[in-house]
């Protein structure tokens, strides 16, 4: 009682900073290192002789070329990106799913371990336990930590420049991404009923497919479109190594000054890309739940079924699962890839010789140290890109987000019409569907015009993507927020700056924030594909290494690579831990 | 109706053979003692009520007699067998052998009636016919009459998650039958029902059960050990308090059995 009565009245002391405030210096001393690493306060960075480069592009989106022959040429480019991105697509849903399964708690509970034993175990038999699980973690960390491109130029020297490289070089790293997070997916439905019929002796798989899937399928489903979007953005990449489709046609085009091919490309990409985007959320929505944040951020997965009533629901789902079968079909036939050079003797062949090039591992020319230093570069061009993406995200969520726009008047007298902040609203979702639909390469191209190449005009390029990308999701968050707390405050006289300090922001914040550590993995990841088109870093280096077929190096570079992945990786879920809690 | 399609070999051999018996079994979860030195023999047949306050461990008693918790100490033999040392592979079929009806149900709400009714034969379906069965319902015929047997034979294929909470009971109810197992075990399955609801399910489980099922129901109302039972077991602090026929049990062993100490 006295001891209660104590440490209420004074809390016990802390030596260590509290975990929040320790991140936001670490935050603060890493992007002044990054800013220092990319010349920022030294040198001269901008180009002046680009300007002309630039009044020939625009002069080109001006004068497009909307001849027929070229619209053709559009047109089979967006088909063979869609179907890359589709057979990407399923093949990442199988090797996930079986990943997934393989890689859950529960599969590993439900083998021989489901009989819980009320013994404590010792560490060592709880590590044995743990270790077919553990085992299929590991395994499965090395494929996603490498960039769908990465995967791209290994397969192309195995297969050739030929649509199987495309599709795998989604299908590996995503088949494995797929995996994480159906394992986690399957990991957070209930268990006791799968437990149930697994007592009752039915056997695992039997029972998995009766209790778990069911009840995860509804989140399986909204994750795997969300997969769908990020295959387009990616098989659009994939074009700069030559696989053809929308990014190799615009970057054909851009390398060879024909700036009014821009255009009719561009409007192709939007539509690809904003399409999926819309036909993407309306599933969700059908199935009743999830925002893209929280399907990424993995902070809830909380799709259904939609209950009694919503037949149109029912109907749109149908109908999207028929068309996925269909265009999957297209997709085979217009892409005929040839799935019989998997198992050609030609392939093992050219397999092994790779993979006996590639050990032992050895250092690039400049060491271990300059190893390091295109390291750092990398690390420094995620870093830049993330500190701008964040703060301009959030404040162009802000102010086009319609909530907050509506928030200065009663609901009754909202009026719909083109207002001045309706119109900015629609500006800024167009900048954003715009910067995520280019691909980072593209952006660096058009940037290096007036940017001497370096670090920063990768970071600036891959800012420009993941602000559309994370912009996007920040404006349907504030959308999707719950009124009531900000109508509160706005009937006690708040002004809407006010409204926004008090009621929404600290709603939507620790969200944003572990949103941002999120896609920092990712910018890691993407870091490698600005790197190839000329900006710095290792993915500078491993093209170099690559045109040099110098295969012990690139082994080096890439465990480089993997290793910088993974600590960022570790750095941003602990950040996210801090904010989840 | 059913027929029982796999017998355990040699469990018909004695003319009364124990289906459970267990040894100075002790539970321990980190700290906490859920049951301690209990001795406790349980033949074919017999109709069995646990009773107990709250945290006696009866659940935990019910959790120890169908092989999903392994005891701390002693020894928990199902048909002669002690589940404890067996692989998961070789304690399915006597599992299948127990069926266990849940005080939450644990059924999958997101699949039609009919699927969690059939989930209750997954022990002797293959692989492909489970799959099939998900798209394609097989074997509609048991799984209607089980679900007429429990009283709501309308809602075969409605999605679970609609249904009250009184239906998902049945359901629940109607899987355990279809498993058709020698042994019913229901833990609370009258915890939150009205009295006269409970009247009726407790009848039910009763009238299922037959002659030759063995009955192990875990409850609150002692009235309906009495009632519905040939045998009653007390349970206090994880101890056996008593273990007598519903005629031997007196008012003084309900009082020490509920009592506050």
């Amino acid at each position: 009682m006295r001891n209660a009565t104590l440490s209420a009245s004074r809390p016990p002391l802390r030596l260590r900073l509290p975990p929040r405030q320790l991140i936001w210096v670490g935050v603060a001393a890493s992007v002044i290192w990054a800013a220092v690493q990319a010349n920022l306060f030294s040198g001269a960075l901008i180009n002046p002789g680009g300007w002309a480069l630039v009044v020939r592009l625009l002069d080109g989106l001006f004068h497009p070329n909307f001849s027929s022959a070229f619209l053709r040429l559009t047109l089979d480019s967006t088909l063979i990106t869609l179907s890359y991105a589709v057979l990407g697509t399923f093949f990442s849903l199988v090797i996930g799913m079986v990943g997934g399964i393989l890689s859950s708690e529960v599969w590993w509970q439900a083998h021989g371990f489901n009989q819980e034993a009320a013994r404590p175990g010792s560490i060592a038999l709880r590590f044995y336990r743990r270790s077919p699980w553990l085992a299929a973690r590991t395994l499965l960390a090395v494929p996603r930590s490498l960039h769908e491109i990465v995967w791209g130029l290994i397969f192309v020297n195995i297969f050739g420049l030929v649509p199987l490289t495309a599709i795998f070089a989604i299908a590996v790293p995503f088949g494995a991404i797929c995996a994480k997070v159906f394992s986690e997916i399957l990991d957070e439905q209930p268990r006791q009923p799968f437990l149930a019929m697994l007592n009752a002796g039915a056997p695992p798989l039997q029972a998995f497919f009766y209790a778990l899937f069911p009840s995860a399928l509804p989140n399986l489903i909204s994750y795997s479109f969300y997969r769908f979007e990020c295959s387009i953005r990616s098989a659009t990449i994939l074009g700069i190594i030559g696989a053809g489709g929308l990014g190799y046609q615009i970057l054909l085009s851009l390398q060879s000054l024909r700036y009014q091919e821009f255009l009719p490309m561009l409007i192709a990409l939007l539509l690809l890309s904003g399409l999926t985007d819309v036909w993407s959320s309306q599933l969700r929505q059908a199935l009743g739940g999830s925002t893209r944040i929280e399907i990424q951020t993995g902070v809830n997965h909380t799709a259904g079924i939609p209950s009694t009533g919503s037949t149109r629901s029912s109907a749109f789902l149908k109908g999207s699962m028929i068309s996925i079968l269909l265009l999957t079909g297209f997709a085979l036939v217009y892409l005929k890839p040839d799935f019989s050079s998997i198992l050609a003797p030609r392939t093992a062949q050219l397999l092994e010789g790779i993979l006996r090039d590639s050990f032992p591992p050895q250092l690039p020319d400049g060491g271990l140290l300059y190893l390091l230093r295109l390291s750092g570069q990398t690390l420094a061009i995620s870093i830049l890109a993330m500190a701008a993406v964040g703060p301009l995200a959030m404040a162009a969520a802000f102010v086009s987000s319609g909530r907050l726009r509506n928030l200065g008047q009663i609901t009754a007298t909202r009026q719909p019409g083109l207002r001045p902040a309706a119109i900015l609203a629609y500006l800024v979702r167009m900048f954003f569907l715009i910067a995520r639909a280019v691909p980072t390469p593209i952006w660096v191209l058009m940037i290096l015009f007036v940017v001497f190449p370096g670090i920063l005009p990768g970071a600036v390029a891959l800012a420009l993507h993941n602000w559309g990308i994370t912009g996007r999701l920040m404006v349907e968050t504030v959308d999707n927020m719950d009124e009531r707390p900000l109508v509160a405050l706005q009937s006690l006289g708040a002004s809407p700056g006010q409204t926004f300090m008090y009621g929404a922001l600290p709603d939507v914040f620790p969200g944003f924030i572990s949103y941002i550590f999120y896609r920092w993995e990712n910018c890691i990841r993407e870091t490698v594909v600005i790197g190839i088109v000329g900006a710095g870093g290792l993915g500078r280096l491993l093209s170099e290494q690559l045109s040099n077929f110098d295969y012990a190096a690139i082994t080096s570079t890439l465990i480089a690579l993997i290793l910088l992945t993974i600590l960022v990786d570790l750095l941003s879920s602990a950040v996210r831990r801090q904010y989840r809690s | 109706m059913i027929t029982i399609q796999e017998k355990l070999p040699g469990d018909s051999s004695a003319p009364n053979p124990a289906v459970f018996r267990l040894r100075n079994v002790s539970c321990h979860f980190e700290s906490i003692e859920a049951i301690t030195g209990l001795n406790l023999e349980i033949g074919r047949g017999e109709k069995v009520a646990l009773v107990g306050p709250s945290g006696a461990g009866k659940s935990t008693l019910i959790r120890l007699l169908n092989g999903s918790l392994a005891p701390t100490q002693g020894d928990v033999e199902v048909f002669g067998r002690s589940l404890a040392r067996l692989s998961a592979r070789q304690r399915r079929p006597i599992q299948r052998q127990i069926g266990t009806l849940y005080q939450q149900f644990h059924l999958v709400n997101n699949l039609a009636v009919i699927h969690n009714i059939n989930a209750g034969r997954l022990g002797s379906w293959s692989l492909l016919k489970a799959m099939v069965s998900l798209i394609w319902p097989l074997e509609t015929q048991i799984a209607a009459e089980t679900l007429a047997q429990v009283g709501i034979p309308e809602k075969l294929y409605e999605r679970t998650a609609t249904l009250s909470g009184g239906q998902q009971q049945r359901v629940a109810i109607a899987r355990v039958l279809v498993q058709n197992p020698d042994v019913i075990l229901a833990d609370e399955p009258i915890a939150s029902i009205d009295p006269e609801r409970s009247r009726e399910m407790m009848n039910l489980l009763r009238d299922l059960s037959g002659k030759g099922k063995t009955l192990i129901v875990s409850l609150h109302a002692i009235e309906f050990a009495f009632s519905h039972f040939d045998r009653i077991i007390g349970l206090r602090a994880g101890r056996l308090l008593f273990d007598a026929v519903p005629r031997e049990v007196t008012p003084a062993m309900i009082q020490a059995l509920y009592r506050l100490t």
